[in-house]
Protein backbone atom coordinates (compact mmCIF):
# COMPACT_ATOMS: atom_id res chain seq x y z
CA UNK A 1 0.00 0.00 0.00
CA UNK A 2 0.99 3.03 -0.83
CA UNK A 3 2.28 6.05 1.63
CA UNK A 4 -0.25 8.60 0.21
CA UNK A 5 -3.31 5.86 0.93
CA UNK A 6 -2.35 5.69 4.68
CA UNK A 7 -1.68 9.17 5.15
CA UNK A 8 -5.22 9.86 3.87
CA UNK A 9 -6.63 7.36 6.31
CA UNK A 10 -4.69 9.53 9.01
CA UNK A 11 -6.43 12.55 7.91
CA UNK A 12 -9.62 10.49 7.92
CA UNK A 13 -9.24 9.74 11.93
CA UNK A 14 -8.84 13.35 12.48
CA UNK A 15 -12.20 14.32 10.28
CA UNK A 16 -13.92 11.55 12.32
CA UNK A 17 -13.25 12.81 15.59
CA UNK A 18 -15.80 15.71 15.23
CA UNK A 19 -18.17 13.67 13.31
CA UNK A 20 -18.60 10.93 15.95
CA UNK A 21 -19.39 13.77 18.41
CA UNK A 22 -22.02 15.19 16.57
CA UNK A 23 -23.27 11.86 15.28
CA UNK A 24 -22.87 9.15 18.38
CA UNK A 25 -22.23 11.49 21.31
CA UNK A 26 -21.88 10.09 25.27
CA UNK A 27 -19.40 7.50 25.94
CA UNK A 28 -19.49 6.14 22.30
CA UNK A 29 -17.50 9.27 21.32
CA UNK A 30 -15.44 9.00 24.01
CA UNK A 31 -13.82 6.42 23.89
CA UNK A 32 -14.49 6.12 20.05
CA UNK A 33 -12.04 9.36 19.92
CA UNK A 34 -9.20 7.08 21.84
CA UNK A 35 -10.02 4.63 19.21
CA UNK A 36 -9.45 7.31 16.53
CA UNK A 37 -6.18 8.23 18.28
CA UNK A 38 -5.08 4.73 18.54
CA UNK A 39 -5.36 3.99 14.89
CA UNK A 40 -3.61 7.32 14.22
CA UNK A 41 -1.10 6.65 16.29
CA UNK A 42 -0.56 2.94 14.74
CA UNK A 43 -0.37 4.72 11.05
CA UNK A 44 1.84 7.24 12.32
CA UNK A 45 4.12 5.06 13.24
CA UNK A 46 3.85 2.25 10.69
CA UNK A 47 4.65 5.07 7.90
CA UNK A 48 7.36 6.06 9.70
CA UNK A 49 9.09 2.24 10.35
CA UNK A 50 7.89 1.14 6.26
CA UNK A 51 8.12 4.39 4.02
CA UNK A 52 10.38 6.91 5.66
CA UNK A 53 12.71 4.95 7.95
CA UNK A 54 15.91 6.09 8.39
CA UNK A 55 19.36 5.03 9.54
CA UNK A 56 22.22 7.04 11.28
CA UNK B 1 -28.93 9.24 48.77
CA UNK B 2 -25.18 10.95 47.32
CA UNK B 3 -22.90 9.60 49.57
CA UNK B 4 -21.44 12.96 51.57
CA UNK B 5 -18.51 15.18 50.01
CA UNK B 6 -15.43 13.76 52.63
CA UNK B 7 -13.70 16.33 54.47
CA UNK B 8 -9.79 15.41 55.46
CA UNK B 9 -9.05 13.73 58.86
CA UNK B 10 -5.70 12.57 60.03
CA UNK B 11 -5.06 9.38 58.79
CA UNK B 12 -5.45 10.93 55.18
CA UNK B 13 -2.96 13.70 56.24
CA UNK B 14 -0.50 11.32 57.31
CA UNK B 15 -1.11 9.07 54.47
CA UNK B 16 -0.91 12.05 52.11
CA UNK B 17 2.27 13.65 53.62
CA UNK B 18 4.11 9.67 53.68
CA UNK B 19 2.98 8.96 49.92
CA UNK B 20 4.42 12.39 48.37
CA UNK B 21 7.43 12.44 50.65
CA UNK B 22 8.27 8.57 49.47
CA UNK B 23 7.31 9.68 46.06
CA UNK B 24 10.40 12.96 46.50
CA UNK B 25 12.57 10.41 47.98
CA UNK B 26 12.48 8.14 45.46
CA UNK B 27 12.92 10.95 42.83
CA UNK B 28 16.36 12.40 44.35
CA UNK B 29 17.43 9.13 45.13
CA UNK B 30 17.38 8.42 41.46
CA UNK B 31 18.53 11.81 40.58
CA UNK B 32 21.77 10.63 42.69
CA UNK B 33 21.86 7.44 40.96
CA UNK B 34 22.48 8.85 37.62
CA UNK B 35 25.08 11.53 38.99
CA UNK B 36 27.92 9.67 37.39
CA UNK B 37 26.52 10.09 33.72
CA UNK B 38 26.21 14.59 34.52
CA UNK B 39 30.21 14.98 35.33
CA UNK B 40 30.96 17.66 32.46
CA UNK B 41 28.72 20.22 30.92
CA UNK B 42 27.76 18.17 27.54
CA UNK B 43 27.10 15.36 29.94
CA UNK B 44 24.49 16.84 31.89
CA UNK B 45 23.02 18.25 29.19
CA UNK B 46 22.05 15.00 27.13
CA UNK B 47 23.27 12.75 28.80
CA UNK B 48 25.59 9.67 26.67
CA UNK B 49 23.04 9.61 24.26
CA UNK B 50 22.30 5.96 25.60
CA UNK B 51 18.74 6.56 26.95
CA UNK B 52 16.26 3.24 25.58
CA UNK B 53 12.57 3.35 24.36
CA UNK B 54 10.89 2.50 27.91
CA UNK B 55 12.70 5.31 29.86
CA UNK B 56 12.24 8.06 26.76
CA UNK B 57 8.10 6.78 26.22
CA UNK B 58 7.22 7.32 30.14
CA UNK B 59 9.72 10.12 30.09
CA UNK B 60 7.61 12.14 27.31
CA UNK B 61 4.20 10.82 29.51
CA UNK B 62 5.64 12.45 32.38
CA UNK B 63 6.85 15.47 30.70
CA UNK B 64 3.57 16.15 29.01
CA UNK B 65 0.92 15.05 31.43
CA UNK B 66 1.15 17.77 33.67
CA UNK B 67 -0.22 18.49 37.09
CA UNK B 68 -3.61 19.87 35.66
CA UNK B 69 -3.93 17.31 32.61
CA UNK B 70 -3.93 14.62 36.03
CA UNK B 71 -6.03 16.68 38.19
CA UNK B 72 -7.46 19.64 36.32
CA UNK B 73 -9.36 17.23 33.54
CA UNK B 74 -11.59 16.17 36.39
CA UNK B 75 -13.00 19.34 36.38
CA UNK B 76 -13.54 19.82 32.96
CA UNK B 77 -15.49 16.78 32.81
CA UNK B 78 -17.40 17.95 35.85
CA UNK B 79 -18.30 21.72 35.08
CA UNK B 80 -18.41 20.78 31.28
CA UNK B 81 -19.74 17.82 31.15
CA UNK B 82 -19.33 15.81 27.61
CA UNK B 83 -18.09 19.25 25.83
CA UNK B 84 -15.62 19.22 28.68
CA UNK B 85 -13.86 16.27 26.11
CA UNK B 86 -12.11 18.58 24.04
CA UNK B 87 -9.31 20.49 26.50
CA UNK B 88 -9.53 16.69 28.24
CA UNK B 89 -7.65 15.50 25.33
CA UNK B 90 -9.55 12.68 24.45
CA UNK B 91 -7.06 12.54 21.06
CA UNK B 92 -3.97 13.45 22.58
CA UNK B 93 -2.69 10.00 21.52
CA UNK B 94 -2.43 11.80 17.81
CA UNK B 95 -0.08 14.54 18.91
CA UNK B 96 1.89 12.27 21.12
CA UNK B 97 2.42 9.88 17.94
CA UNK B 98 3.02 13.03 15.48
CA UNK B 99 5.95 13.90 18.22
CA UNK B 100 7.24 10.24 18.55
CA UNK B 101 8.10 10.08 14.56
CA UNK B 102 9.18 13.73 14.70
CA UNK B 103 11.19 13.90 18.21
CA UNK B 104 13.20 10.89 17.30
CA UNK B 105 15.29 13.63 14.42
CA UNK B 106 17.19 15.36 17.05
CA UNK B 107 19.64 13.10 17.65
CA UNK B 108 20.68 14.00 14.54
CA UNK B 109 21.27 17.50 15.54
CA UNK B 110 22.68 16.22 18.83
CA UNK B 111 25.04 14.21 16.48
CA UNK B 112 25.89 17.79 14.83
CA UNK B 113 26.34 19.88 18.23
CA UNK B 114 23.27 20.58 19.52
CA UNK B 115 22.80 20.15 23.67
CA UNK B 116 19.45 22.24 23.36
CA UNK B 117 16.46 22.61 21.60
CA UNK B 118 17.03 26.55 21.02
CA UNK B 119 21.03 24.99 19.68
CA UNK B 120 19.35 22.62 17.34
CA UNK B 121 17.69 25.92 15.47
CA UNK B 122 20.93 27.17 15.59
CA UNK B 123 22.27 24.35 13.64
CA UNK B 124 19.45 24.44 11.40
CA UNK B 125 19.70 27.21 10.41
CA UNK B 126 23.34 29.08 11.04
CA UNK B 127 21.70 31.45 12.93
CA UNK B 128 22.58 32.58 16.52
CA UNK B 129 19.40 35.08 16.18
CA UNK B 130 17.17 32.10 16.02
CA UNK B 131 18.73 30.48 18.99
CA UNK B 132 18.92 33.68 21.21
CA UNK B 133 15.14 34.13 20.30
CA UNK B 134 13.60 30.72 20.45
CA UNK B 135 15.20 30.67 23.87
CA UNK B 136 13.87 33.86 25.09
CA UNK B 137 10.07 32.79 23.65
CA UNK B 138 10.67 29.62 25.83
CA UNK B 139 11.52 31.36 28.52
CA UNK B 140 8.33 33.90 28.56
CA UNK B 141 5.99 30.76 27.73
CA UNK B 142 7.58 28.44 30.00
CA UNK B 143 7.53 30.30 33.14
CA UNK B 144 3.88 31.53 33.37
CA UNK B 145 3.14 27.46 32.31
CA UNK B 146 5.47 26.34 35.37
CA UNK B 147 2.76 28.25 38.12
CA UNK B 148 -0.16 25.36 36.74
CA UNK B 149 2.71 22.76 38.54
CA UNK B 150 2.73 24.20 41.58
CA UNK B 151 -1.29 25.53 41.77
CA UNK B 152 -2.02 21.39 41.22
CA UNK B 153 0.13 20.58 43.50
CA UNK B 154 -1.18 23.36 46.07
CA UNK B 155 -5.21 22.35 45.72
CA UNK B 156 -4.37 18.66 46.27
CA UNK B 157 -2.61 19.34 49.23
CA UNK B 158 -4.99 21.54 50.48
CA UNK B 159 -7.92 19.79 49.85
CA UNK B 160 -6.81 16.26 51.75
CA UNK B 161 -4.32 17.65 54.22
CA UNK B 162 -6.43 20.58 54.93
CA UNK B 163 -3.07 22.25 56.07
CA UNK B 164 -1.30 25.14 54.38
CA UNK B 165 0.18 24.13 51.58
CA UNK B 166 3.48 27.04 51.37
CA UNK B 167 5.48 24.40 53.35
CA UNK B 168 5.30 21.37 51.00
CA UNK B 169 5.57 23.71 48.01
CA UNK B 170 9.03 24.92 49.39
CA UNK B 171 10.32 21.42 49.99
CA UNK B 172 9.01 19.83 46.88
CA UNK B 173 11.03 23.05 44.95
CA UNK B 174 14.29 22.66 46.83
CA UNK B 175 14.11 18.57 46.24
CA UNK B 176 13.50 19.29 42.65
CA UNK B 177 16.63 21.59 42.16
CA UNK B 178 18.36 19.20 43.65
CA UNK B 179 17.50 15.99 41.50
CA UNK B 180 17.94 17.85 38.90
CA UNK B 181 21.42 19.80 39.58
CA UNK B 182 22.75 16.49 40.37
CA UNK B 183 21.43 14.18 38.37
CA UNK B 184 21.37 16.44 34.86
CA UNK B 185 19.64 15.23 32.00
CA UNK B 186 19.97 11.37 32.44
CA UNK B 187 18.32 11.83 36.25
CA UNK B 188 16.09 14.04 35.07
CA UNK B 189 14.85 11.58 32.15
CA UNK B 190 14.62 8.73 34.43
CA UNK B 191 12.78 10.30 37.67
CA UNK B 192 10.36 11.26 34.48
CA UNK B 193 10.04 7.64 33.73
CA UNK B 194 9.81 6.94 37.15
CA UNK B 195 7.22 9.89 37.61
CA UNK B 196 4.97 8.69 34.42
CA UNK B 197 4.79 4.92 35.55
CA UNK B 198 3.55 6.34 38.55
CA UNK B 199 0.87 8.35 37.17
CA UNK B 200 -0.24 6.16 34.81
CA UNK B 201 -0.80 3.09 36.81
CA UNK B 202 -2.45 5.77 39.53
CA UNK B 203 -4.53 7.64 36.82
CA UNK B 204 -6.10 4.35 35.25
CA UNK B 205 -6.47 2.87 38.75
CA UNK B 206 -8.62 5.88 40.23
CA UNK B 207 -10.41 5.97 36.65
CA UNK B 208 -12.03 2.44 37.28
CA UNK B 209 -12.57 2.73 40.40
CA UNK B 210 -14.23 6.00 39.72
CA UNK B 211 -16.89 4.39 37.45
CA UNK B 212 -17.26 1.55 39.50
CA UNK B 213 -17.90 3.94 42.28
CA UNK B 214 -20.86 6.08 40.43
CA UNK B 215 -22.55 2.84 39.17
CA UNK B 216 -21.07 2.12 35.62
CA UNK B 217 -20.93 3.78 32.80
CA UNK B 218 -24.75 3.98 31.79
CA UNK B 219 -25.26 5.00 35.04
CA UNK B 220 -23.44 8.35 34.63
CA UNK B 221 -24.27 9.19 30.76
CA UNK B 222 -27.86 9.15 32.31
CA UNK B 223 -26.59 11.27 35.11
CA UNK B 224 -25.28 13.80 32.78
CA UNK B 225 -28.38 13.35 30.56
CA UNK B 226 -30.00 15.54 33.12
CA UNK B 227 -27.69 18.02 34.65
CA UNK B 228 -27.08 21.95 33.43
CA UNK B 229 -24.16 24.07 33.84
CA UNK B 230 -23.83 25.87 36.87
CA UNK B 231 -21.15 28.86 36.56
CA UNK B 232 -18.61 28.67 39.96
CA UNK B 233 -19.89 29.72 42.97
CA UNK B 234 -22.92 27.96 42.40
CA UNK B 235 -25.20 29.74 39.91
CA UNK B 236 -27.50 27.20 37.85
CA UNK B 237 -28.17 27.93 34.37
CA UNK B 238 -30.72 25.86 32.29
CA UNK B 239 -27.94 24.80 29.55
CA UNK B 240 -28.02 20.64 29.31
CA UNK B 241 -24.55 19.03 29.82
CA UNK B 242 -25.35 16.37 27.39
CA UNK B 243 -23.63 17.48 24.12
CA UNK B 244 -20.25 17.78 22.96
CA UNK B 245 -21.11 21.85 22.45
CA UNK B 246 -21.73 23.95 25.46
CA UNK B 247 -23.57 27.09 24.31
CA UNK B 248 -22.47 29.50 27.05
CA UNK B 249 -23.72 32.74 26.53
CA UNK B 250 -21.14 35.57 24.87
CA UNK B 251 -18.96 37.11 25.00
CA UNK B 252 -17.62 35.47 28.23
CA UNK B 253 -18.65 32.29 27.64
CA UNK B 254 -16.67 32.65 23.87
CA UNK B 255 -13.76 32.15 25.55
CA UNK B 256 -14.38 28.49 26.26
CA UNK B 257 -13.46 25.87 23.98
CA UNK B 258 -16.16 23.54 23.32
CA UNK B 259 -18.36 26.51 22.82
CA UNK B 260 -18.88 25.87 18.95
CA UNK B 261 -17.39 23.37 16.57
CA UNK B 262 -15.05 26.15 15.44
CA UNK B 263 -13.63 25.99 19.07
CA UNK B 264 -13.79 22.39 19.08
CA UNK B 265 -11.51 22.29 15.50
CA UNK B 266 -9.41 24.72 17.48
CA UNK B 267 -8.98 22.24 20.72
CA UNK B 268 -8.64 19.24 17.65
CA UNK B 269 -5.56 21.10 15.87
CA UNK B 270 -4.40 22.36 19.42
CA UNK B 271 -3.72 18.84 20.51
CA UNK B 272 -2.10 17.66 17.08
CA UNK B 273 0.67 20.18 17.79
CA UNK B 274 0.83 20.63 20.97
CA UNK B 275 3.09 17.37 21.77
CA UNK B 276 6.03 18.35 19.51
CA UNK B 277 5.61 22.00 20.26
CA UNK B 278 6.11 21.54 24.00
CA UNK B 279 10.09 21.90 24.07
CA UNK B 280 10.14 20.02 27.63
CA UNK B 281 8.31 17.29 24.84
CA UNK B 282 11.17 17.36 22.43
CA UNK B 283 13.87 17.40 24.65
CA UNK B 284 13.04 14.33 26.02
CA UNK B 285 14.80 12.76 22.28
CA UNK B 286 17.98 14.90 22.98
CA UNK B 287 19.78 11.82 24.82
CA UNK B 288 17.57 9.01 23.09
CA UNK B 289 20.33 6.08 21.90
CA UNK B 290 19.53 4.30 18.49
CA UNK B 291 15.97 2.91 18.08
CA UNK B 292 14.72 -0.49 16.28
CA UNK B 293 11.51 -0.59 14.26
CA UNK B 294 10.62 -3.16 17.24
CA UNK B 295 11.56 -0.35 20.08
CA UNK B 296 8.91 2.38 18.25
CA UNK B 297 6.17 0.12 18.28
CA UNK B 298 7.17 -0.74 21.93
CA UNK B 299 7.26 3.32 22.66
CA UNK B 300 4.03 3.90 20.85
CA UNK B 301 2.10 1.09 23.20
CA UNK B 302 3.70 3.25 26.18
CA UNK B 303 2.30 6.44 24.75
CA UNK B 304 -0.58 4.77 24.23
CA UNK B 305 -0.82 3.40 27.71
CA UNK B 306 -0.15 6.46 29.34
CA UNK B 307 -2.21 9.12 26.64
CA UNK B 308 -5.65 7.14 28.05
CA UNK B 309 -4.91 8.43 31.43
CA UNK B 310 -5.95 11.85 30.89
CA UNK B 311 -9.43 10.56 29.65
CA UNK B 312 -9.41 8.00 32.58
CA UNK B 313 -9.22 11.33 34.72
CA UNK B 314 -12.04 13.33 32.82
CA UNK B 315 -14.07 9.75 34.00
CA UNK B 316 -13.60 10.38 37.50
CA UNK B 317 -14.75 14.50 37.01
CA UNK B 318 -18.06 12.41 35.33
CA UNK B 319 -18.59 10.11 37.90
CA UNK B 320 -18.30 13.14 40.27
CA UNK B 321 -21.17 15.05 38.71
CA UNK B 322 -23.25 11.38 38.51
CA UNK B 323 -22.78 11.28 42.48
CA UNK B 324 -22.55 14.69 44.23
CA UNK B 325 -24.85 16.67 41.01
CA UNK B 326 -23.70 20.24 40.53
CA UNK B 327 -22.68 20.61 44.52
CA UNK B 328 -18.79 21.30 44.03
CA UNK B 329 -19.44 24.38 41.91
CA UNK B 330 -20.43 26.10 45.36
CA UNK B 331 -17.71 24.62 47.24
CA UNK B 332 -14.93 26.86 48.34
CA UNK B 333 -12.07 26.18 49.18
CA UNK B 334 -9.87 29.25 49.02
CA UNK B 335 -5.91 28.60 48.96
CA UNK B 336 -5.16 32.33 47.32
CA UNK B 337 -7.54 30.80 44.08
CA UNK B 338 -10.74 29.16 44.79
CA UNK B 339 -11.59 25.76 43.61
CA UNK B 340 -14.85 24.18 41.89
CA UNK B 341 -15.33 21.66 40.28
CA UNK B 342 -11.37 20.95 40.07
CA UNK B 343 -11.65 19.31 43.33
CA UNK B 344 -13.63 16.90 42.11
CA UNK B 345 -10.64 13.98 41.96
CA UNK B 346 -9.34 14.59 44.46
CA UNK B 347 -12.95 14.14 46.75
CA UNK B 348 -13.43 11.10 44.58
CA UNK B 349 -10.22 9.64 45.70
CA UNK B 350 -11.02 10.22 49.35
CA UNK B 351 -14.65 8.84 48.67
CA UNK B 352 -12.48 5.93 48.00
CA UNK B 353 -10.13 5.47 51.04
CA UNK B 354 -7.41 6.93 52.59
CA UNK B 355 -4.49 4.51 49.99
CA UNK B 356 -6.11 5.66 47.26
CA UNK B 357 -6.20 9.04 48.06
CA UNK B 358 -2.43 9.20 49.17
CA UNK B 359 -1.53 7.93 45.87
CA UNK B 360 -3.43 10.31 43.84
CA UNK B 361 -1.87 12.93 45.59
CA UNK B 362 1.43 11.87 45.05
CA UNK B 363 0.18 11.01 41.58
CA UNK B 364 -0.12 14.99 41.23
CA UNK B 365 3.01 15.48 42.65
CA UNK B 366 4.37 13.22 40.13
CA UNK B 367 2.81 14.63 37.26
CA UNK B 368 3.45 18.16 38.03
CA UNK B 369 7.25 17.86 38.73
CA UNK B 370 7.98 16.04 35.83
CA UNK B 371 6.70 18.89 33.78
CA UNK B 372 8.34 21.62 36.23
CA UNK B 373 11.25 19.70 36.31
CA UNK B 374 11.58 19.60 31.97
CA UNK B 375 10.48 22.90 31.81
CA UNK B 376 13.32 24.27 34.59
CA UNK B 377 15.70 22.21 33.17
CA UNK B 378 14.85 24.21 29.53
CA UNK B 379 14.78 27.64 31.14
CA UNK B 380 18.18 27.19 32.88
CA UNK B 381 20.13 26.21 29.75
CA UNK B 382 18.15 28.65 27.62
CA UNK B 383 20.14 31.41 29.76
CA UNK B 384 23.69 29.49 30.13
CA UNK B 385 23.79 27.65 26.61
CA UNK B 386 21.96 29.71 24.13
CA UNK B 387 22.47 32.84 25.78
CA UNK B 388 25.95 32.92 27.15
CA UNK B 389 27.58 30.42 25.51
CA UNK B 390 26.17 31.68 22.60
CA UNK B 391 27.73 35.10 23.25
CA UNK B 392 30.51 33.75 24.71
CA UNK B 393 32.03 30.29 23.53
CA UNK B 394 35.29 30.54 25.18
CA UNK B 395 34.18 30.16 28.62
CA UNK B 396 34.81 26.96 29.96
CA UNK B 397 32.62 23.67 30.58
CA UNK B 398 33.28 23.53 34.39
CA UNK B 399 31.96 27.32 35.10
CA UNK B 400 29.07 26.80 32.65
CA UNK B 401 27.92 23.70 34.29
CA UNK B 402 28.00 25.49 37.81
CA UNK B 403 26.24 28.49 36.26
CA UNK B 404 23.46 26.48 34.83
CA UNK B 405 23.13 24.36 38.44
CA UNK B 406 22.75 28.34 39.51
CA UNK B 407 19.96 29.46 36.98
CA UNK B 408 17.69 26.51 37.95
CA UNK B 409 17.15 28.29 41.49
CA UNK B 410 15.61 31.34 39.61
CA UNK B 411 13.22 29.39 37.25
CA UNK B 412 12.05 27.13 40.58
CA UNK B 413 11.63 29.95 42.59
CA UNK B 414 9.62 32.38 40.39
CA UNK B 415 6.51 30.49 39.74
CA UNK B 416 6.73 29.13 43.34
CA UNK B 417 6.82 33.08 44.32
CA UNK B 418 3.88 33.87 42.09
CA UNK B 419 1.98 30.69 43.26
CA UNK B 420 2.54 31.51 47.12
CA UNK B 421 1.55 35.25 46.68
CA UNK B 422 -1.14 34.83 44.80
CA UNK B 423 -1.23 34.92 40.53
CA UNK B 424 -1.70 37.67 38.90
CA UNK B 425 -4.85 37.51 37.16
CA UNK B 426 -3.59 37.60 33.56
CA UNK B 427 -0.70 35.91 34.15
CA UNK B 428 -3.30 32.91 34.52
CA UNK B 429 -4.80 33.70 31.58
CA UNK B 430 -1.41 33.67 29.40
CA UNK B 431 -0.94 30.21 31.23
CA UNK B 432 -3.77 28.90 29.33
CA UNK B 433 -2.71 30.78 26.06
CA UNK B 434 0.86 29.44 26.81
CA UNK B 435 -0.03 25.82 25.37
CA UNK B 436 -1.34 27.02 22.15
CA UNK B 437 1.44 29.07 21.74
CA UNK B 438 3.92 26.59 22.38
CA UNK B 439 1.42 24.58 19.70
CA UNK B 440 1.88 27.06 16.97
CA UNK B 441 5.22 28.57 17.05
CA UNK B 442 7.25 25.13 17.93
CA UNK B 443 5.32 22.47 16.03
CA UNK B 444 6.57 24.52 12.83
CA UNK B 445 9.98 26.50 13.52
CA UNK B 446 11.34 23.19 15.38
CA UNK B 447 9.03 20.43 14.23
CA UNK B 448 8.65 20.91 10.85
CA UNK B 449 12.05 22.93 10.17
CA UNK B 450 13.99 19.25 11.41
CA UNK B 451 12.47 18.05 7.68
CA UNK B 452 11.80 20.60 5.54
CA UNK B 453 14.88 22.09 3.99
CA UNK B 454 13.00 24.83 2.31
CA UNK B 455 12.63 26.26 5.50
CA UNK B 456 14.87 29.66 6.10
CA UNK B 457 15.84 31.39 9.82
CA UNK B 458 13.72 34.00 8.43
CA UNK B 459 10.50 32.12 8.71
CA UNK B 460 11.58 31.06 12.11
CA UNK B 461 12.44 34.42 13.46
CA UNK B 462 8.67 35.92 12.35
CA UNK B 463 6.79 33.33 13.42
CA UNK B 464 8.31 33.45 16.88
CA UNK B 465 6.91 36.98 16.64
CA UNK B 466 3.89 36.39 15.64
CA UNK B 467 3.01 33.39 17.62
CA UNK B 468 4.17 35.69 21.09
CA UNK B 469 1.96 38.74 19.98
CA UNK B 470 -1.24 36.78 19.53
CA UNK B 471 -0.45 35.08 22.71
CA UNK B 472 -1.06 38.29 24.66
CA UNK B 473 -4.26 38.67 22.35
CA UNK B 474 -5.43 35.30 24.37
CA UNK B 475 -9.46 36.55 24.45
CA UNK B 476 -9.36 36.55 28.20
CA UNK B 477 -6.11 38.88 28.24
CA UNK B 478 -5.32 41.41 25.37
CA UNK B 479 -7.83 40.29 23.21
CA UNK B 480 -10.98 42.10 23.99
CA UNK B 481 -8.86 45.37 22.90
CA UNK B 482 -9.26 44.37 19.46
CA UNK B 483 -11.86 42.22 19.24
CA UNK B 484 -10.78 39.01 19.71
CA UNK B 485 -13.76 37.09 22.30
CA UNK B 486 -13.57 34.11 21.08
CA UNK B 487 -10.95 31.44 21.77
CA UNK B 488 -11.49 29.05 18.93
CA UNK B 489 -10.87 32.30 16.36
CA UNK B 490 -7.82 33.29 18.47
CA UNK B 491 -6.70 29.52 19.03
CA UNK B 492 -6.52 29.06 14.78
CA UNK B 493 -5.11 32.42 13.80
CA UNK B 494 -2.14 31.57 16.59
CA UNK B 495 -1.91 28.24 15.04
CA UNK B 496 -2.74 28.69 11.27
CA UNK B 497 -1.35 32.26 10.96
CA UNK B 498 2.18 30.95 12.32
CA UNK B 499 2.08 28.20 9.55
CA UNK B 500 1.11 30.77 7.11
CA UNK B 501 3.76 32.94 8.17
CA UNK B 502 6.37 30.43 8.40
CA UNK B 503 5.77 28.91 5.31
CA UNK B 504 5.08 32.10 3.05
CA UNK B 505 8.26 33.81 4.42
CA UNK B 506 10.10 30.89 4.17
CA UNK B 507 9.27 30.60 0.44
CA UNK B 508 10.48 34.66 -0.01
CA UNK B 509 13.79 34.26 1.92
CA UNK B 510 16.64 32.41 0.83
CA UNK B 511 17.01 28.82 2.39
CA UNK B 512 21.20 27.49 3.56
CA UNK B 513 22.98 26.05 0.41
CA UNK B 514 22.55 22.59 -0.61
CA UNK B 515 26.16 21.41 0.25
CA UNK B 516 25.38 22.64 4.23
CA UNK B 517 21.71 21.29 3.83
CA UNK B 518 23.36 17.87 2.93
CA UNK B 519 24.42 17.39 6.24
CA UNK B 520 21.38 18.10 8.12
CA UNK B 521 19.17 15.73 5.76
CA UNK B 522 20.33 12.26 4.71
CA UNK B 523 18.71 10.53 1.93
CA UNK B 524 15.60 8.48 3.69
CA UNK B 525 15.62 4.22 3.09
CA UNK B 526 12.61 2.22 3.16
CA UNK B 527 12.10 -0.93 4.90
Amino acid sequence: MKAYVLLAFMILCILLVPITAYYLGEWYAYWGHALLAIIFGILTVFVKTRYYWEED
Amino acid sequence: MAPPIPESSTELTVGVIVAVTVFLATSVLLGFFMRKKAKSFDEWLVGHGDIGPFVTGFALIASYLSGWAIFGNAGLGYAYGWSGSWLIGTICIMGMALCLVIGYRMRRYVALGARTVPEMLKVRFESRAVQFLAGLAMIVLLIVYSVGQYKAMATVWTITTNTFFQWSLIATALLVLVYIAVGGYTGTQWVSCFQGVLLTVIGWTLGIVAMIWAGGPMEIAGAIRTETFTKPGGENTTIPLDGYTLPLPPPSGLAFAGVDWLGVSATIFMFLFMATGFPHNIARFLGTRKITKREYWVMLLILILGGLTPLWIGIVGFAARAVWGNTLMGLKYDFGGRVYGDSSATLVSMSNGVFLASLFAAAVFAASVATLAGMVMIMATNITRDFIHNIRPEISQKRMLWLTRLMLIPFIIIPLWWTLTSTPPILSEFMAGSAVAQAGIFFFVVGVSMYWKRATKWGAITTIVYGLILTILHPNAYGKIVGLYHWGYWALLLMFGSALVYLFVSLATNPLSEDKLEKLFLQKRGG
